[in-house]
C-alpha cells in the first residue's frame, strides 16, 4: 500500500465535498433528495469547457497556460462565467418544473421523481450538445511534485485544493455571520415561522439554488480538469454526494466538507486494499451505515 | 352606509373564510372588527379554528373568502413575510422561535427588516424591555425554558414596534406563575397602546385582562362581549361543553 492513497482520496474528496454542500443546502430548504444536482456539475464543467473555447477562439494568448498549471486565464474566466450560467440553470428547472410543483402542494416523492426526470434531460442535452466523448479543459500534461512522505501531487491538483478550501470557508462564514445566511438557516428550521418573522422564502429558495449550483459548477469543473469532462460526470457522483451530504448532516456546511473528504479517503482506501471496482460501493456503505446508526449525520440536528 | 364609525378599526375581517382545502372550511364566515388599543381574546373549544383564524390573518393559512384589513387597508393577499413591515405581527400557537439559532440571532434575524442604522437600537431596546434574554444571548434558542421562549417570541414581534399583535395561547404549556408574567407582560404591551389578539385558552386568566371577548365556535363566532360580563356569565361554560368532546373536560376547572 502507497501513501499516495491519501492524496489520491483527497482530491476526491474535495470534489465530492463541494458538491455535498449543495446537496445539504438545497436538502434542508427544499426538503427533498434532488436528484439532478449531479447534472448541474457536467453543466458546470461543459458550460466552462465551451465558454473557455470560444474566449480561446478570440485571443490564443489566454489559452496559454499560466505556469506551473495547465490551463490558460480563458479557464478562470470561463469559470466566473459558467458559475453565473449554472446559477441560473438552476433558477431555470426550479421556475419550470419544482417550483410549480412546490405551489401545487406536490408530496416529497413527486418533487423526487421530477428531479429524476430532470436529471435524465439535462444529461442527455449535454451528450445532445457534446456528444459522449470525454473532452478536457486542455491538452498540456503535468509534472506532479514530490511532497515529501511518500505524496506527490500536480499544481492543478493544488490548486483545486486550495480553492475548495476557500469555497468551503467562505460559504461556512455567509451562512453563520450574515444575515442572508442567517435566514436561510430560519428557512431550513421553519419555513413558515421565517415568513411570518419577514424573511421572504421564495427569495431565499432561489438564492439556495444559485449557491448550490455555483458549488456544482466549480465541483465539475474542478473534476473536468482533474479527470475528465463527460456527460456523466456529475451523475456518477451522486451517491457520494449523498452520502457526504448525510454522513455530514444536512445542512451542516462544514459536515458535508469533512464528510466529503470521509468518503473520498474512503474510496481511495477501498481502491487500494480490495480494487478499483469496489470504489462505487463505498459510498453506498457508508450511506447504509449512518442512516442506519446516526440518521442525523455527524453534525446534524436532531430530528 | 354614512359614517357613524369613528375610528379606523386596527384590524377587520369581513366573512372571512379559510381552512387548509377549499373544499373544507374551518373558518367559516368570521366578521371581526378590533378598535385601536384594545386587548381583544378569542375564546373557544379545542379544534375551534382559532388558530386557523389567526394564522390566516397572518397570511400562514389559505384564505378561500372575505378580507381582512389592517388599520383600513387590505392586506387579505398580502404575503406572510410583508404583514410585519405593514404593522402585524404574530406569534404563533407552537415552533414560534428559531430553536436552531442563538437568542441574539432570532432578534437579529426579525430586525432585517428594519433600516440598517436602527437594528442595533431596536435589539437593544428589547434586551432592556426582556432582561432575561439579555443573560446569555448567544445561547441557542432552542435550550431555553417555556417561559423565556414566549419572552423571546413576543420580543421578535415586537421588534418593529408593531400597531397591533396576535398571540396564539403564549400561556400553553406554562406553569401557573410564569402564565401570570406572561400576562402581565402583555398588559404592559398593551399599555403603551399596542392593540392585542390573544387567542386563549386560559379563559378565566385571560378574561381578566382583556376588554372583550368573542367566542369562536365550529369556525363562527358564537357570543361576543365585554370581558368582566363574560367572567360570570353562565353561557361560557354552556358554550364551552355545548361542543360536547372529551378533549374539552381538562378546561372545565378553568370555567367559573
Ligand atoms: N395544518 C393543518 N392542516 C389541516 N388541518 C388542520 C391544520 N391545522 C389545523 N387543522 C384542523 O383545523 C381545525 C381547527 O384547528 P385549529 O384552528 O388549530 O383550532 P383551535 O386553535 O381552535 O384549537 C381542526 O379540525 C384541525 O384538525
Ligand atoms: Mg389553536
Amino acid at each position: 500500500m502507497t501513501p499516495q492513497f491519501v492524496m489520491d482520496g483527497l482530491i476526491a474528496g474535495a470534489m465530492i465535498g463541494l458538491g455535498a454542500i449543495g446537496v445539504t443546502l438545497t436538502y434542508s430548504i427544499l426538503r427533498f433528495a434532488n436528484f439532478a444536482h449531479g447534472e448541474l456539475l457536467s453543466w458546470g464543467a461543459y458550460l466552462a469547457m465551451a465558454i473557455s473555447g470560444t474566449i480561446g477562439m478570440v485571443s490564443t494568448t489566454l489559452l496559454k497556460p499560466i505556469a506551473p498549471f495547465s490551463f490558460g486565464w480563458s479557464l478562470p474566466i470561463a469559470t466566473v462565467l459558467a458559475i453565473l450560467l449554472t446559477g441560473l440553470l438552476a433558477l431555470a428547472v426550479d421556475a419550470l418544473l419544482f417550483g410549480r410543483l412546490r405551489r401545487r402542494g406536490s408530496a416529497v416523492i413527486i418533487l423526487v421523481m421530477a428531479s429524476f426526470g430532470a436529471s435524465l434531460a439535462l444529461r442527455s442535452l449535454l451528450e445532445f450538445i457534446f456528444t459522449s466523448k470525454p473532452a478536457y479543459f486542455t491538452k498540456a500534461l503535468q509534472i506532479a511534485i514530490k511532497l515529501g512522505g511518500g505524496l506527490r501531487a500536480t499544481p492543478d491538483q493544488l490548486l483545486s485544493l486550495g480553492m475548495t478550501l476557500i469555497a468551503v470557508i467562505a460559504v461556512h462564514l455567509l451562512m453563520t455571520r450574515t444575515s442572508i445566511g442567517r435566514s436561510m438557516r430560519a428557512v431550513s428550521e421553519n419555513p413558515a415561522l421565517a415568513g411570518i418573522a419577514g424573511v421572504d422564502v421564495r427569495k431565499m429558495i432561489r438564492v439556495v439554488w444559485f449557491l448550490g449550483a455555483a458549488l456544482a459548477c466549480i465541483a465539475g469543473i474542478m473534476t473536468g480538469l482533474l479527470v475528465q469532462i463527460r456527460p456523466y460526470l456529475g451523475h456518477d457522483l451522486l451517491l457520494p454526494l449523498f452520502a457526504a451530504a448525510i454522513l455530514g448532516g444536512i445542512g451542516s456546511v462544514p459536515g458535508a466538507m469533512l464528510a466529503g473528504l470521509i468518503v473520498g479517503l474512503s474510496e481511495a482506501l477501498a481502491v487500494q486494499l480490495v480494487g478499483a471496482e469496489w470504489r462505487a460501493a463505498v459510498s453506498f456503505v457508508i450511506l447504509v451505515i449512518v442512516l442506519l446508526v446516526r440518521p442525523r449525520g455527524l453534525f446534524g440536528r436532531a430530528a | 352606509m354614512t359614517g357613524l364609525v369613528t375610528t379606523t378599526p386596527a384590524l377587520e375581517t369581513r366573512a372571512l373564510v379559510a381552512g387548509y382545502e377549499p373544499d373544507l372550511p374551518i373558518v367559516r364566515g368570521v366578521d371581526l372588527s378590533v378598535a385601536p388599543g384594545e386587548l381583544l381574546v378569542v375564546l373557544g373549544p379545542n379544534g375551534a379554528g382559532k388558530s386557523t383564524f389567526v394564522k390566516a390573518i397572518a397570511g400562514v393559512a389559505p384564505i378561500h373568502g372575505g378580507s381582512v384589513t389592517l388599520a383600513g387597508r387590505d392586506i387579505t393577499d398580502v404575503p406572510a413575510h410583508r404583514k410585519i413591515t405593514q404593522g402585524l405581527a404574530f406569534v404563533p400557537q407552537t415552533e414560534n422561535i428559531f430553536a436552531t439559532l442563538s437568542i441574539h440571532e432570532n432578534l437579529q434575524l426579525a430586525a432585517a427588516v428594519l433600516p440598517k442604522p436602527v437594528r442595533p437600537d431596536r435589539i437593544r431596546a428589547l434586551y432592556d424591555r426582556f432582561p432575561d434574554l439579555a443573560i446569555a444571548p448567544s445561547r441557542l434558542a432552542g435550550a431555553l425554558s417555556g417561559g423565556q421562549r414566549q419572552m423571546l417570541a413576543v420580543a421578535r414581534a415586537l421588534i418593529v414596534d408593531p400597531p397591533l399583535i396576535i398571540l396564539d395561547e403564549p400561556s400553553a404549556g406554562l406553569s401557573p406563575k410564569i402564565v401570570s408574567e406572561v400576562f402581565e407582560m402583555l398588559q404592559r404591551i398593551n399599555a403603551t397602546g399596542v392593540t392585542v389578539i390573544l387567542v386563549e385558552q386560559n379563559v378565566k386568566a385571560a378574561l381578566k385582562i382583556a376588554s372583550r371577548a368573542v367566542i369562536l365556535v365550529e369556525g363562527q363566532i358564537r357570543h361576543e362581549g365585554a370581558a368582566t360580563a363574560l367572567l360570570d356569565d353562565p353561557i361560557l361554560a354552556k358554550l364551552y361543553l355545548g361542543t360536547g368532546h372529551a378533549r374539552n373536560h381538562s378546561r372545565e376547572a378553568e370555567l367559573p
